[in-house]
């Protein structure tokens, strides 16, 4: 405009008018583009959400993992054991001790038992948290039946093992002093659509 | 585009007829008369539902909407919140008053895209039939306006569910459009001279608004759309049996949730603003306060959502950041209250029916921000989570919030939309009518919530009587005195004095008032220049 400082009146009125067009389309671009974003983010919530659960132990979700402990500390907590069926899985699932006691460090190594009680092959999937869910994070699994899809047959029952440690980091997190006694649950799903 | 290219189009009032007027409409005011009589429709629509739970309430085993196992009930109470948000409160203060009078306001001739504005509101129409599906399709969609799986999903087999997600869908699609309009209009459209520090504190309101439907909705949007593909495509995002989670539905919906109710409040605030200050003859108190305020909320307003979801087993820390950023949010909203207190401080008021709402806002919105700062609490909402402690809560800061935020702005602006004035014995009688009436509903209910009556049920336990009867009284007060506003409107268009082009004295000073009333159909073709 700066240019056209001497146009007449009315073509400094078309310029602006121009002016303002061009600067609504790139308005509206930089706004379809956050709008955009948004979406994007929401559909990409799904995986974060995962990440950031297995990442924080945040709800209690448990680690899995990767090298074993260095040490043991002395420090005794009573691990329980819970189960759950989902009604649409016809399995009976419970735990085989009601609870065990580890030191922090120390691998401890837990079974639950599971029986397909009706007459065809079933595929189960369990989901698995602690409480209290604040040592979520301290909790590792070596291994695990959860890990997998369990398949049974009709009328077929198994052992399911759990083998766990409590990191004896623990001992060093004062807001996790007041824990002696965590919760170990598991419920088992139908799955849907059984991987191959 | 209408835009004047030569400077004699400017005279050129054209001005199409007829059915095309209407339908082919890229007039920001016809866009927003449009808006405001669909409004309209959905308010007398939701108010009929909500007068139907209040009478299934008034004594114990009522049986008005006993059918299908008290379904009928679930599906009125949805139908009933949803229309309230997106087909009441939403197309009026955003769709109807911004429309018509954010581009007046900033002297702007109209809408920065006005052919996306006349999508915006055509929008509307599938999508309130596609609610009205929702209801009368299979069992109806019972799931309460938050839709949460798995309710929505296994819990409601049939096709009514569907009907709603995709009715939201349409609507969603509408309100962001709208929100890019909006901000487009305010960001280049001024009148030179019109600095965002001098935008009258309703503009602020929408652009406000309009940025958080803009990140919000969006959010919404994705969570429906997961929501689906999980009804009828097989995917488990928020279904455990397949790996996903229903909690992330709710941390999605209430992300978007959050923002939307200030979504509703927001215009609301600025409508208040300019009424007081109009009616007081004195500029806002603290306009810089005011305006970055809301800018506050808005921003708070993304980073709060869990503290709708403190009984679902997030954790202590979580728990404790939601109570603590949720209690930040009463420093701006305070600044707010006692900015418009101030600014009536040492006025000289006149008690002209929008005034007597404004006034009424401040005093009920309050009532609300008092209990809302109690429910923020995560340990107090775990006792008091999904009682009518929380109904009487968020019907004070929006069925009254909002709802006096809509008739202010509608008394308000009646004669510059219309040029005619409304009975002032009419409106006060109006606004004292609907006043004692929705005390009476939504009071007694905090009673009710604090003994422990659970909200969305169909029937109680002797002991909640007494105040449900109260509350279901107030109701039918309220909807009369809502029957009345029809009348007052009939009234006013019939045999209302004409109005000047300011009606209301020197305390209006924006721009709307410059023109004459009713506003004629092209404004500001060329921008005036403000000073």
């Amino acid at each position: 405009m700066g240019s056209l400082g001497a146009c007449p009146l009315i073509l400094c009125c078309v310029c602006r008018v121009h002016e303002v067009k061009e600067k609504n389309r790139s308005t509206l671009v930089i706004l379809i583009g956050l709008s955009s974003g948004m979406l994007a983010l929401s559909f990409a919530s799904s995986a974060l959400y995962r990440m950031f659960c297995e990442k924080t132990g945040h709800g209690g979700t448990t680690q899995v993992a990767k090298i074993r402990p260095n040490r043991i500390e002395n420090r005794v907590i009573t691990i329980r054991f819970n189960a759950d069926t989902h009604t649409e899985l016809p399995w009976d699932f419970k735990p085989l001790q009601k609870e065990i006691k580890v030191r922090a460090g120390e691998i401890g190594l837990a079974f639950y038992h599971g029986k397909n009680l009706s007459p065809s092959h079933t595929v189960g999937m369990a989901t698995y948290n602690v409480t209290p869910h604040k040592v979520g994070i301290y909790f590792n699994k070596v291994d695990c039946f959860c890990f997998i899809e369990q398949h049974l047959e009709g009328g077929q029952e198994t052992d399911f093992p759990v083998e766990f440690f409590i990191d004896p980091d623990i001992v060093k997190d004062p807001t996790l002093d007041d824990v002696d006694t965590i919760t170990l649950s598991y419920t088992f799903f139908k799955l849907k659509k059984p991987g191959p | 585009m209408s835009y004047a290219t030569t400077a004699d189009y400017v005279h050129d009032d054209h001005h199409p007829t007829g059915w095309r007027r209407w339908v082919l409409s890229t007039n920001h005011k016809d866009i927003g008369t449009m808006y405001i009589i669909f409004g309209a429709f959905g308010a007398f629509f939701g108010a009929t539902l909500s007068l139907l739970i209040r009478l299934q309430l008034a004594h114990p085993h009522g049986t008005i909407l006993a059918g299908q196992e008290f379904q009928i009930y679930n599906v009125v109470l949805t139908a009933h919140g949803l229309l309230m948000i997106f087909f009441f409160i939403m197309p009026v203060l955003i769709g109807g008053f911004g429309n018509w009078f954010v581009p007046l306001m900033i002297g702007a001739p109209d809408m920065a895209f006005p052919r996306l504005n006349n999508i915006s509101f055509w929008l509307l129409i599938p999508s309130l039939i596609l609610l009205t599906l929702s209801i009368v399709v299979g069992s109806g969609a019972g799931t309460g306006w938050t839709f949460y799986p798995p309710l929505s999903s296994v819990g409601h087999p049939d096709a009514a569910v569907d009907f709603m997600l995709v009715s939201l869908h349409l609507a969603g699609a509408s309100s962001i459009l709208g929100a890019i309009n909006f901000i487009t209009t305010i960001i280049n459209m001024r009148a030179p001279g019109m600095t965002m520090h001098k935008l009258p504190l309703f503009v602020w309101g929408i652009l406000v608004t309009a940025f958080l439907l803009l990140l919000a909705v969006p959010v919404l949007a994705g969570a429906i759309t997961m929501l689906l593909t999980d009804r009828g495509f097989g995917t488990s995002f928020f279904e455990p049996a397949g790996g996903g989670d229903p909690i992330l539905f709710q941390h999605l919906f209430w992300f978007f949730g959050h923002p939307e109710v200030y979504i509703m409040i927001m215009p609301a605030f600025g409508i208040v603003s300019q009424v007081i200050s109009t009616f007081a003859r004195k500029a806002v108190f603290g306009y810089l306060g005011m305006v970055y305020a809301m800018v506050a909320i808005g921003m708070i307003g993304f980073v709060v959502w869990a503290h709708h979801m403190f009984t679902v087993g997030l954790d202590v820390n979580a728990n404790a950041y939601f109570t603590a950023a949720t209690l930040i949010i009463a420093v701006p909203t305070g600044i707010k209250v006692f900015s418009w207190i101030a600014t009536m401080w040492g006025g000289s008021l006149i008690f002209e029916t929008p005034m007597l709402y404004a006034i009424g806002f401040i005093i009920l919105f309050v009532i609300g921000g008092v209990t809302g700062v109690t429910l923020a609490n995560g340990g107090v909402d775990i006792s008091l989570h999904d009682t009518y402690f929380v109904v009487a809560h968020f019907h004070y800061v929006l069925s009254m919030g909002a709802l006096f935020g809509v008739f202010a702005g509608f008394y308000y602006w009646f004669p510059k939309m219309t040029g005619k004035m409304i009975s002032k014995f009419m409106g006060n009688l109006q606004f004292w009518l609907t006043f004692i009436g929705v005390n009476m509903i939504f009071f007694p209910m905090h009673f009710l919530g604090l003994a422990g009556m659970p909200r969305r049920i169909p029937d109680y336990p002797e002991a909640y009587a007494g105040w449900n009867y109260i509350s279901s009284l107030g109701s039918i007060l309220t909807f009369s005195a809502g029957l009345f506003f029809a009348y007052i409107v009939f009234h006013a268009f019939k045999w209302g004095k004409k109005a000047s082009a300011n009606p209301w004295g020197t305390g209006a000073s924006t721009l709307e008032w410059t023109v004459p009333s009713p506003a004629p159909f092209h404004t500001f073709e060329t921008q005036p220049q403000v000073s």
